[in-house]
């Protein structure tokens, strides 16, 4: 009984000890170790050279339809316009004229900003309307290489697709509709 | 130490602090949630561009124009109308909507089977290449041909007007077979009408967007599904208020629901009311009498090229038998009644007397006909300028001549049913290889037990079918054709119309199987046979004979393209001035891929090539098919009451087909997005209703929805009862399109086929008749 | 949207128009109607008198998207706000992730417009291929409706947003509208007086279907035959 009134002061340092460890031991696996874990790192197909690309404006590979839709990643007929044979002297293109461009078979690249079936964004009532690009995606015109593909093991989501919060809040800044059928169908 | 509980609390508190000031849980809900929001057996369409082809449907006579919805290039996802077109202004009928249902149906054929067990069982079929295919079936036609017995090759070919049907013939020509067969249709009876009346072997034509009062003889203008192109047309060009219909049926259908006045008449007594009127008219004088006198032969009495005096359709009409008060009698009108509409038709300036439009697979017989023709008549229809004109040829280029040998110069006898009995009655095998194309008798031949007798007797069936219908699974080799929409392909008019058009379908996507052309097909036959057969088909694939008959068009500098839908091209006269507005055949090539219609305005009647040179009434050329001792009736329009076989003790009732609003009854069965859309008062589970007037069920006994026997002297099938004041009394009524046991669970075992019941009276001259048969309802 | 039923012929062209735009599936067997999936379905009228007075129609029956005022009875009831209108353009939708098949809107909508998936979605494997990426597909448990095909309405405002034009005045048709093979129906913005639909709305004979719930449905219909004017429930029923 001796022992146990001396240490309750001891106990309750020893408490805060186990409820900082227990604490701090959360905030480490909920911050680092849980993404790491939640988020597994694929590669993209071909490792595509944005920088390499320099010479071209976005809008030849990335541009709006003339329907209004949007061409999103450019297809193989767009990148056989030169690279039917080798441009220059790099594994990755090597490897893409092989096995995609001589097959005529479509890469088929990760998307990072890929929405699921429900959501039907539209690019025309955003690209042009004074947003950046860069607004929602990532700045590629210093990337060398494309980033790794990080998938969420759960949901199957990118872990830059775009949560709907993000979406609302711009549009309620705007003053665009909120309406679930904007974006839903 | 002692890690007590206490601790272990404590760790267990902190933990949870800190992951809620972490992203955990709040990532793991919102995970969990879209996880459980994305079902991984939910189809998930690729997304990709839309690009749009446009094109012509072909699945009816209709020529809709279309507009094909493609993603990424490689797969269709919708059917549409085109906007620009004049004649259809971007609507389409249900079939065209489910149209990819049939391009993408489970129950397509891949590639050529050849039956290697019994016929019928489809799982003795095998898969063979085309060249194999191709080079056997030529062998065999070459060795029939040589052995001079070119007339065993018969075919059964659509009734949709097509280059097909121009390329068949010149196949079989000089092949040296004259069996090349069409499968009924209405215009069948308007062919022989114009051909003893006028002498021009082209069926008539109807100017339905100018006339002010249309009187329909039973024709199906407005039936759902199966409504005309041309009625709709029409009907958008008719004044509300100002324009009158009114339709003769017995059945109070959607088309006498539309009508301004229904006239309901007995079954089968719609020419004897065409009779009653024109009495009226006659007895009255409110006919056209300048026509008459000067350009029509037989009204009054004659001589017949033997000599002997006969008497003209003024003496016949006016007999006390045709009356308004006999006529009532027997049509079940009020004499009254007769007379109004009399009155009415013979006075309004553009009144024009309507029938066999929209109504597939069923004809009247030929004194119907007459009469009907007869009618017109006597209102000045059949003027050059009138509002009945023959139905205009399209001038596309004439095939290469070729020479007919002896056997094909004779004209089958009897149609498509004289052919089938000659094979049932004949002792010997009067066929040897029966090729069917875009057709499916077996079903939809109405009496098509005639068809499965003559089959048993053919010993090589050639089916050219996309599907496995129900004659193609019959058959001892398929060829399938590429599907509508996959093919090159053309509209080259659409019977009833006055007005001239054509359209040239162009594939949607390359076809998704190994199948070939069904013209490309005979040009290879005609190749390995050689000779002059293989001279008579010049062009190496279907493109190059298209654009060869579309070169023809061009030079011929008439009609012209639209690009626009601002022509109303029912509203079109007779002779109206059309400028064309094409080149050469290439540009006109171009624009008619570009899927646009080519049009012109109604050919004016022409001369009549008659042997007296005017408009028969009293059909001298009909000596050859009636004996020439025939009593003078036979010459003229008359009702000819038909004798209906059958124990009229055992089967009391009459049964007549009817196509209800959302089947499809010719070569295509019904879709499942169709399926759906018929009432549970016209098909319930496997089965189909019949129509019975309340008193009829009231003096059978039988209740809403009983499952009562139908027994006709074809046979017997089961189906319920719906009691529907849409119903004469005493008639049964039984839908069309239902009862198929062939393609697959989403279109077999439900309801009865009509053509298994119906009994088809075959005319005197020549053509089938399927009004009402005999029957009898009994529980089961 | 205006429907003219003197021209309807009941052939079903803007149903199987509307199954093939909007990825509807189908059943072997389709004869329990209450179990049909028809977002546009028709319903067959007739006068009730006897032979040969008997008369028949069809009408055609979408959804009404109702507004009254600023609310429909469907997503008014809805507990999770699966369905909403949207002020500007007047289209009720329904968002299917967000539903949770409680079928309350079944209940509380009047034209029985709405339709519940009793099973998955099963379409025979070649048929896959025909599918439309531009709308979702549902999974079981989940009420779906008409929605005037606003994905094309969507895809009309985004060419607008591309040509610069004013998207809030973009038109489109829907399906239906696109296959009518009679031309009867008409589709357009009501609340635009010059549109061919403001004008046909005002026709003497356009009615609408249970005026007296003042539902306010966005679906005129024209027709000269009064019988099916009295059987649709409108004022004209209350004056005769």
């Amino acid at each position: 009984m001796k022992q146990e009134k001396s240490s309750s002061s001891g106990s309750k340092a020893l408490g805060v000890v186990f409820f900082l460890l227990g604490f701090v031991g959360a905030l480490v696996v909920g911050w680092v170790v849980f993404p790491n874990l939640l988020y597994s790192q694929k590669a993209q197909p071909i490792n595509f050279s944005h920088v390499a690309h320099q010479s071209e404006d976005c809008d030849s590979c990335h541009f709006l339809r003339p329907d209004g839709t949007y061409g999103g990643i450019p297809k193989l007929d767009r990148c056989k316009e030169c690279h039917e044979s080798a441009q220059g002297s790099s594994e990755a293109e090597t490897k893409f004229i092989s096995e995609y461009v001589e097959q005529n078979r479509e890469v088929p690249w990760k998307i990072y900003t890929w929405q699921p079936d429900n959501v039907y964004f539209s690019h025309a009532p955003h690209k042009g309307q004074g947003l950046e690009c860069t607004r929602c995606h990532r700045d590629v015109s210093k990337e060398e290489k494309l980033p790794p593909y990080r998938e969420n093991r759960l949901d199957g989501y990118s872990i830059s697709t775009m949560k709907m919060v993000e979406c609302e809040k711009c549009h309620a800044e705007k003053g665009a509709s909120n309406n679930c059928e904007m974006c839903h169908k | 130490m002692n890690f007590g509980r206490r601790a272990f609390l404590q760790f267990a508190a902190g933990a949870v602090g800190g992951s809620l000031l972490s992203p955990l849980p709040w990532q793991l809900a919102g995970d969990s949630a879209r996880w459980s929001q994305n079902w991984s057996w939910r189809a998930s369409p690729e997304r990709g561009e839309v690009t749009k082809v446009s094109s012509v449907c072909t699945m009816c006579e209709g020529g809709c124009a279309i507009q094909a919805r493609l993603v990424n290039g490689n797969r269709a996802i919708l059917i549409e109308g085109n906007p620009a077109n004049p004649l259809t202004e971007g609507g389409v009928c249900a079939l065209a909507a489910s149209g990819l249902q049939f391009f993408y149906a489970p129950y397509r054929i891949s590639k050529p089977m050849k039956q290697q067990k019994s016929r019928g069982d489809i799982s003795g079929f095998q898969p063979i290449s085309w060249d194999e295919a191709l080079s056997e079936l030529g062998k065999k036609l070459g060795k029939l041909r040589a052995d001079g017995k070119s007339q065993e090759l018969a075919a059964i070919i659509s009734h949709r007007p097509s280059s097909m049907d121009d390329l068949w013939l010149q196949f079989f020509t000089a092949y040296g077979s004259p069996n090349l067969f069409r499968m009924p249709s209405a215009a069948d009876g308007l062919k022989l009408a114009a051909k003893f009346t006028t002498g021009n072997a082209q069926p008539f034509a109807f100017a339905l967007g100018n006339a002010e009062y249309i009187l329909s003889f039973g024709s199906n203008l407005f039936e759902g599904a199966g409504a005309s192109t041309v009625a709709l047309a029409a009907m958008r060009q008719w004044t509300k208020g100002a324009t009158k219909l009114v339709q003769v049926e017995s059945r109070c259908s959607m088309t006498a629901s539309k009508a301004d006045q229904f006239l309901p008449v007995n079954p089968g007594k719609e020419a004897l009311l065409a009779m009653g009127i024109a009495h009226v008219m006659v007895s009255s004088g409110t006919y056209d009498v300048d026509f008459v006198k000067n350009n029509v032969f037989g009204f009054e009495d004659w001589t017949d090229s033997a000599g002997k005096k006969r008497q003209g359709f003024k003496g016949l009409v006016s007999s006390s038998a045709y009356s308004p008060e006999e006529v009532a009698k027997a049509t079940g009108l009020d004499a009254a009644q007769i007379r109004e509409v009399a009155k009415e038709f013979a006075g309004k300036p553009k009144a024009l007397a309507v029938w066999a439009i929209g109504q597939p697979d069923s004809t009247n017989g030929i004194y119907h006909q007459l009469a009907f023709t007869a009618l017109n008549a006597l209102k000045g229809n059949l003027k050059p300028n009138g509002l009945i004109t023959l139905s205009p040829s399209v001038p596309l280029a004439g095939l290469p001549p070729v020479e007919k040998n002896g056997a094909a110069q004779k004209e089958p006898q009897g149609g498509l049913y004289g052919l089938l009995d000659s094979i049932t009655t004949a002792k010997n095998q009067p066929v040897e290889i029966l090729f069917v194309h875009e057709a499916n008798p077996l079903y939809s031949l109405p009496e098509n037990k005639l068809f499965r007798d003559a089959l048993a007797k053919v010993p090589m069936l050639v089916s050219f079918s996309s599907y496995m219908d129900e004659t193609a699974a019959q058959a001892d080799l398929i060829l399938p054709n590429h599907t509508a929409f996959e093919r090159y392909d053309d509209v080259l008019g659409i019977p009833g119309a006055a007005f001239s058009y054509y359209a040239v379908s162009v594939p949607i996507l390359k076809p998704l199987q190994d199948t070939k052309h069904t013209g490309e097909a005979l040009m290879t036959l005609a190749a390995g046979i050689g000779g002059t057969v293989g001279a008579s088909l010049p062009w190496k694939s279907y493109e190059e004979y298209l654009k060869f008959r579309v070169d023809g068009l061009a030079q011929a500098q008439k009609g012209a393209v639209a690009e626009k839908p601002d022509v109303r091209i029912v509203k079109l006269a007779a002779g109206q001035s059309v400028q064309p507005n094409f080149s050469n055949g290439a540009d006109l090539w171009k624009k008619l891929k570009a899927g646009n219609c080519w049009y012109d305005a109604p050919a004016a009647m022409p001369d009549f090539e008659t042997p007296s040179g005017k408009l028969e009434l009293a059909i001298q050329s009909i000596v050859q098919k009636v004996a020439s001792d025939a009593a003078d009736k036979y010459y003229l329009p008359h009702f000819e009451d038909r004798n209906l076989p059958g124990n009229e003790g055992d089967l009391p009732l009459l049964l007549v087909a009817y196509r209800p609003s959302f089947t499809a009854a010719g070569f295509y069965p019904t879709p499942p997005f169709m399926t759906k859309l018929i009432p549970d008062s016209v098909l319930k589970g496997a089965d189909a209703f019949i129509e019975l007037h309340p008193d009829t069920a009231a003096k059978l006994e039988f209740s809403q929805g009983e499952l009562v026997s139908l027994k006709t002297t074809q046979g017997e099938a089961n189906v319920r009862v719906n009691i529907s004041a849409v119903a004469h009394p005493g008639v049964v009524y039984l839908p069309t399109g239902l009862g198929h046991e062939a393609y697959d669970n989403y279109v077999q075992n439900k309801g009865v086929n009509a053509n298994s019941l119906m009994e088809v009276q075959l005319d005197p001259v020549g053509i089938g008749t399927v009004w009402a048969c005999r029957a009898q309802l009994r529980r089961v | 949207m205006v429907i003219d039923l003197d021209r309807c012929t009941g052939c079903g062209a803007c149903s199987a128009a509307c199954q093939a735009e909007n990825n509807i599936s189908f059943r072997l067997d389709e004869s329990n109607k209450l179990r049909s999936i028809t977002w546009m379905s028709i319903f067959q009228l007739n006068n009730g008198r006897n032979y040969p007075d008997y008369r028949y129609a069809f009408l055609p029956r979408p959804c009404m998207h109702c507004d009254s005022p600023h609310h429909s009875p469907c997503t008014f009831v809805c507990p999770v706000n699966a369905t909403t209108r949207d002020e500007n353009n007047g289209i009720v939708t329904h968002i299917y992730p967000r539903c949770i098949g409680c079928r309350y809107c079944m209940v509380a909508c009047p034209y029985h417009a709405r339709d519940f998936n009793w099973w998955d979605h099963t379409w025979p494997k070649p048929m896959e291929a025909m599918l439309s990426p531009d709308v979702s597909t549902r999974m079981r448990g989940v009420v779906e409706k008409c929605t005037f095909c606003h994905q094309r309405m969507l895809a009309a405002r985004s060419k607008a947003y591309k040509d610069g034009t004013d998207p809030d005045k973009t038109t489109y048709t829907p399906a239906c509208a696109d296959a009518c093979p009679a031309r009867a129906i008409t589709f357009g913005n009501l609340r635009d007086p010059h549109s061919d639909v403001a004008k046909l709305s005002k026709d003497p004979n356009a009615f609408r279907i249970l005026e007296k719930l003042h539902t306010d449905p966005k679906v005129y219909y024209i027709s000269t035959q009064d019988w099916i004017k009295k059987l649709s429930d409108n004022a004209l029923t209350e004056k005769s």
